[in-house]
């Protein structure tokens, strides 16, 4: 039995005339790093709330099919039970800022507090978790000081410290310079090793080649595309589809065309480039 | 470039120390006393005797008096010119304007509401200037008030200076579009539109996300609720509660007893 | 139009010194990128060239104007400014009343607004949604409607601060090609993005901002090539540009056809 099981998830928003998950079905193993990949509107963000519990417990709207995590069912459970199993983490730092805290610290220990963990175990905890993404040295600042980046990793460290067993992350680096995002994917990838679950909806190509175990590629609420992540990325299919593409990919596309790329399958990575055309 | 978006100015003084709660009582009284006391000067003498020394002893007075000159006094001197001109009360007239007529009691009147509202908005503005948010927050979450009530309360208060940064950036937005807010009242009056629009808009949609990330940190949960710090209550601040009560109700008997 | 920054100074209120003496000049129709890591100071140097901040020290000029003897108003006439979010510029009820805001601030006349309208939301394939309430299209639609509402006052320089954030390929694509034509009709543009592959595809010359200060100034092909340096600010040269150092070409290559071309 996977530890995420979703079957014909059909979603409507009760404003939206046409469903934005159409016969979702996708099962995930526990500890595994699954990338969602997809144009804007592709039902990335939805499928990410599906997961965390939000649709359709916030949102409302229809759904069909069943949704579930770690043995439990969504349409089963209330929000505030689900969200003590999944975690999750999106876009927009500045509106995962509680607004009721004065230091990136106590921003961290605000859902410690919410879940109830007695007084002493708060302070290691939200001290382990900020070393874990490096942002020890910002405990005393305000959160609304910080950077987009600094603040995206305030929004990631603050889930992280509830230890989910399943972690949402929705586009969780757009802000963050090359270092933040190698280090946001390095300490994703350590968590999915410890035995956390990871679905993570990124644009980043090259990073998701390297680091995730399964890609999903999601266009117009339906999966397009599931696999291994050099075998998804590089699909004609998905740049038929409008997907966003890593140069190499499509450089290497171009480059077989002009019989300067010898190799059977594309390159999404430096590294398998670099081997390609050398 | 905001360091700070809250009011709260984290130093060490004896009302910093206080109980959050006991600040809270303290700022109620304040306003209590002021609004119920049947003596003309009691508003008066509170800000001489009470709100400056205690901005003074919280070791806030800098950031109290900036407020004080910036927001509060301007808002309490239009309602006094407002209640002044057209109170109607009172028979010895001081002056005449076109209809209007200032007599003495409407001065007399006009200067105690606005002083009042004076008295209200300077003790609201202490305890957020020595009150740290989400110890407040703990603390009346702790003595049972329910979450959510305590979240909209500390959120809004710590709303206002985002709000600022936020309209900072819009009107720079539409200034870069041409809008002329520099110059005559009425152009500036032309330019409430656009520089209103997006914060209504943008706030609209930041409610939701912001509803979601901390419903997602288990805002809604049924379990009870912990706190990273521990908060003081001491004996004295039990007494000094006590204490505030004890005045808030000799004021309200006296109003009562003597009207 | 020439923009001339001589020995640029600028301290925040708080004390921060985020310029510290950046002395350069664009040249009219030039498309430069500036980069940077989070906090180098491309913000702020960008916010001096339309009169929203002023110099501390130093001087800038728009053409012959002297920024601090203009207002912000007045300068919009010069250089149009893109924000980063849309959400902090949208108040209108519909698209074309959004576009319009700004030629008509400028004073144009309602024929040279209404041709300058229905070009922007050409250029950023806006026109059949003329009508459509700007809170009701997603936001990289809404991100179309705030270039859109800046391109059509028409100003010879155009500045985007990080147009690519949050965008899917296919409206990269879409701002892409607004800067190709922006660039075609002559007029300046300057963007600052932190899309290290989307510079190189689409600019001469790029700057690279550390710590208040220029670090690199050049031919892209120059800039994005040193890579040590490029590091001392976050910012890695672009994929191409690092394959082609792995595979040891000779030239510096930012684009695929530069790439295809030197292997073969």
């Amino acid at each position: 039995m996977a530890f995420v099981n979703l079957q014909n998830v059909t979603y409507k928003y009760p404003l939206t005339k046409t469903p934005v998950l159409q016969n979702i079905n996708l099962q995930i193993n526990e500890g595994e790093f699954v990338a969602v990949v997809g144009p804007n509107g592709a039902g990335k963000s939805t499928l990410c709330y599906a997961l965390a519990g939000f649709v359709p417990h916030f949102f409302k709207g229809e759904i069909s099919g069943s949704i579930e995590v770690a043995g439990a069912e969504s349409s089963k459970s209330t929000l505030d039970e689900w969200v003590l199993n999944v975690g999750l983490a999106f876009q927009n730092p500045f509106n995962q800022i509680s607004g009721a805290k004065y230091t990136v610290f106590e921003e961290i220990a605000f859902g410690l507090e919410n879940s109830g963990v007695p007084r002493d175990e708060i302070r290691p905890r939200v001290e382990d978790a900020m070393k874990l993404t490096d942002i020890s040295n910002l405990a005393d600042r305000s959160p609304y000081s910080l950077s987009g980046g600094q603040q995206q990793r305030v929004a990631l460290t603050s889930i992280l410290v509830m230890q989910p067993r399943l972690l949402v992350l929705d586009e969780p680096t757009s802000q963050m310079d090359p270092i933040g995002t190698r280090e946001v994917f390095g300490v994703v990838r350590r968590m999915a090793e410890g035995g956390m679950t990871v679905v993570m909806v990124e644009h980043k190509m090259e990073w998701i080649a390297n680091f995730a175990d399964r890609v999903i590629a999601l266009k117009d609420g339906q999966i397009l595309l599931e696999g291994k992540p050099n075998e998804v990325l590089t699909s004609d299919l998905l740049a038929e589809n409008g997907f966003g593409l890593s140069r190499y990919t499509s450089t290497a596309r171009e480059a077989k065309k002009r019989g300067l790329w010898k190799k059977s399958n594309l390159p999404v990575t430096l590294d398998e480039a670099v081997e390609g055309f050398s | 470039m905001h360091e700070r978006l809250s009011f709260y100015v984290q130093r060490s003084s004896a009302i910093h120390d206080l109980n959050p709660l006991t600040k809270v009582i303290l700022t109620l009284a304040l306003i209590l006393i002021a609004f119920t006391s049947p003596w003309y000067w009691t508003p008066h003498l509170l800000v001489l005797i009470a709100i400056i020394p205690l901005s003074f002893l919280g070791r806030v007075a800098p950031e109290f008096f900036k407020t004080a000159i910036r927001l509060i006094l301007p808002a309490a001197g239009f309602l006094f010119l407002m209640q002044a001109f057209f109170q109607p009360v009172g028979e010895s007239v001081i002056f005449k304007f076109y209809f209007l007529d200032v007599t003495q009691e409407s001065l007399m009147f006009a200067f105690r509401s606005s002083m009042r509202v004076f008295v209200m908005v300077s003790a609201f503005t202490f305890m957020l200037l020595t009150t740290h948010p989400s110890e407040l927050m703990s603390d009346l979450t702790r003595r049972g008030l329910p979450g959510q009530f305590a979240y909209v309360i500390i959120s809004t208060l710590q709303i206002l200076p985002q709000m600022q940064a936020k309209a900072q950036t819009i009107i720079s937005a539409q200034r870069s579009r041409g809008l002329d807010t520099e110059s005559s009242f009425l152009k500036r009056a032309g330019s409430v539109v656009p520089l209103v629009g997006p914060l209504v808009f943008g706030s609209l949609a930041e409610v939701e996300e912001r509803a979601i990330a901390i419903e997602a940190r288990g805002f809604t949960s049924k379990k009870i609720k912990t706190s990273l710090h521990e908060i003081a209550d001491s004996n004295s601040d039990k007494i000094i509660r006590w204490v505030l009560t004890i005045l808030v109700i000799i004021s309200i008997a006296l109003k009562i007893w003597l009207s | 139009m020439k923009i001339e920054i001589k020995d640029l100074r600028f301290t925040y209120p708080t004390g921060l010194d985020a310029l510290r003496g950046i002395s350069l000049s664009i040249e009219a129709g030039e498309q430069v990128a500036i980069v940077g890591q989070n906090g180098a100071g491309k913000t702020t140097l960008v916010r001096h060239f339309n009169g929203l901040l002023q110099p501390t020290l130093g001087s800038v000029m728009i053409g012959d104007w002297d920024t601090k003897k203009y207002s912000v108003a007045k300068l919009a006439s010069r250089v149009g400014y893109v924000f980063q979010n849309p959400d902090e510029q949208l108040f209108s009820k519909d698209v074309g009343a959004e576009v319009k805001f700004g030629p008509r601030n400028l004073g144009y006349s309602k024929e040279k607004i209404d041709g300058l309208v229905t070009r922007a939301l050409a250029l950023t394939e806006l026109s059949d949604k003329t009508e459509t309430n700007p809170y009701d299209l997603s936001p990289t639609w809404r991100k179309m409607v705030a270039l859109a509402s800046v391109i059509a006052m028409d100003t010879p320089i155009v500045i985007f601060d990080e147009p690519t954030t949050g965008q899917d390929a296919a409206n990269v694509a879409r701002i892409a090609h607004v800067i190709a034509e922006l660039r075609r009709e002559g007029k300046t543009v300057i963007t600052i993005t932190h899309d290290i592959d989307f510079c190189a595809e689409n600019f001469e010359r790029v700057i690279a901002l550390a710590n208040g200060q220029v670090l690199l100034d050049g031919a892209a092909a120059d800039v994005l090539g040193q890579e040590e340096i490029l590091a001392q600010t976050y910012v890695d040269p672009p994929q191409l540009t690092r394959l082609g150092k792995r595979l040891g070409l000779k030239e510096t290559v930012r684009n695929q056809e530069e790439f295809l071309n030197a292997l073969s």
